[in-house]
């Protein structure tokens, strides 16, 4: 059976205590999940997000401390912004949008953090494998579809 | 008096006064193709010229011109300051917005000569040659650049000489004889769009033309340019040349002014405009920013103004 890569970013503070919470409440919640502690949800760049589908993560979720309790006063506000920019840059570039997510849980909601890696674990599971990650070293062949849109001179530029 | 002499005149008060150390403008190089200028002497003006070729968004320049020349030296506030005068369209005008938002300069260091600009050409920047050979062939008159079909705001944001009238806008809407690619693209399902991307991305040799004439592209080390970078290659495989295009695309998120001047010079016709539309309209309908209309930073540098909500 098909079971995701899940990679998900945990603020220190905060998610990462949240997955601690759950564990010594015996909660259960998907194995798919690979844990990384962050200092803050801040930390995860955009590039670190792509790096992990580059690498052939089937999702990833990242979980920081709910706006107005970020241990460094604002690096949560800067993820709340970039996280849904970038969604919607990738998306437009070809990921399923619903592959990544971004959600606050505190230290103390252990059964938050379980329920957000399980709706997420599910949620991925039915979109499938990740077709994001390209092969090393292999050149594509044009598939025809893409190659009519380019010979067809799309207009670009404009913005308005 | 055309737009030349008119420039033509501001720049040489403008030296002979010594209030600038170089005017920075166009000239047509001896091909017969448009090309940046850097006039240091009054006598050399007659080389500025201004026409519909004059796609080059010439801020870029501005970076290099005006940081100090001995940064080690550290004198009194502004006695070394270095003072250049830029010639700009609308455009590129707001990119002097975006530029003094995050203290690149002082304001007081430019001398912005704004062009009341009239259209640029879509063969802007090729050798005059090459573009009647063009013209004989299809017979076509001369198009405007998308980004001027699309532009209703002739007058700079920002000046102190203003060349022209500002009259009515450009804006004759997108042509129809090509549709747009940026609508069809959001229409895709993930999958042909990743097909149509990749393709793209595929073509990428990685030479950073794109970056090179970017204003707002001006890292010390670009971060895809690092051999010890942890989460961004160098290398030419697919996954690395697609991290840099949406990387760089990020970066300029809320910055970008839409010069597409990074599409016009990349030489593997990459349609790198297309991610930055995207990301100026996410940015705009999330944060209500538009890059460059004001000098406010972008919205990624700041907190959330309403954390509630």
């Amino acid at each position: 059976m098909y079971e995701p890569r899940i990679i998900g970013f945990l603020c220190t503070w905060c998610s990462y205590t949240g997955a601690d919470t759950a564990g010594i409440a015996r909660l259960k919640y998907p194995a798919n999940l690979r844990a990384v502690r962050v200092p803050c949800s801040g930390r995860v760049s955009p590039e670190l997000i792509m790096r992990t589908f580059d690498q052939g993560a089937d999702g990833v979720l990242v979980l920081g401390c709910h706006i107005g309790e970020c241990h460094y006063d604002t690096g949560n506000h800067r993820t709340a912004k970039r996280l849904p920019v970038l969604q919607a840059l990738m998306t437009f570039a070809g990921l399923e949008p619903e592959r990544l997510r971004l959600d606050w849980v505190s230290a103390s909601e252990g059964e938050r953090f379980a329920r957000i890696v399980n709706e997420f674990t599910e949620a991925v599971r039915a979109l499938g494998p990740c077709q994001w990650r390209q092969p090393a070293n292999g050149r594509r062949h044009l598939d025809l579809r893409a190659a009519s849109l380019e010979t067809s001179l799309p207009e670009r530029g404009g913005q308005p | 008096m055309t737009y030349t002499q008119e420039i033509q005149n501001k720049a040489r008060e403008l030296l002979g006064g010594g209030q600038v150390e170089v005017v920075i403008g166009y000239e047509v190089g001896p091909r017969g193709r448009t090309r940046p200028a850097f006039v240091y002497d009054p006598q050399d003006v007659e080389r500025l010229v201004w026409n519909q070729a004059c796609t080059h968004n010439l801020t870029t320049y501005l970076n290099d011109h005006l940081k100090p020349k001995h940064p080690e030296k550290k004198q009194g506030a502004n006695s070394e300051a270095r003072r250049v005068a830029v010639v700009v369209k609308a455009c590129d005008s707001r990119a002097i917005n975006v530029l003094l938002a995050e203290n690149r300069f002082e304001r007081q260091q430019l001398h912005v000569i704004g062009v009341a600009c009239e259209g640029i050409l879509e063969d802007a920047g090729q050798a005059g040659n090459e573009r009647s050979a063009h013209q004989l062939v299809t017979n076509d008159p001369p198009q405007y650049q998308a980004r001027c079909r699309h532009c209703n705001e002739r007058t700079p944001l920002v000046y102190d000489t203003l060349i022209g009238k500002p009259e009515s806008h450009l804006g004759t809407g997108p042509n129809p004889a090509r549709p747009d690619a940026y609508q069809r693209l959001q229409t895709m399902t993930p999958a042909e769009r990743a097909e149509f991307w990749l393709s793209q991305f595929d073509r990428c040799i990685r030479c950073y033309a794109c970056r090179q004439a970017c204003p707002m592209c001006d890292c010390p080390t670009c971060l895809y340019e690092r051999d010890d970078s942890l989460w961004v290659g160098m290398g030419i495989g697919l996954n690395e040349k697609r991290a840099f295009h949406l990387g760089r695309a990020f970066h300029l998120a809320g910055r970008c002014v839409g010069c597409n001047e990074c599409e016009r010079v990349c030489p593997m016709d990459i349609p790198i405009s297309l991610l930055n539309r995207r990301l100026a309209q996410e940015v705009e309908a999330a944060f209500g920013h538009r890059a460059g209309i004001a000098p406010v930073p972008a919205p990624f540098v700041t907190v959330l103004s309403n954390p509630g909500g």
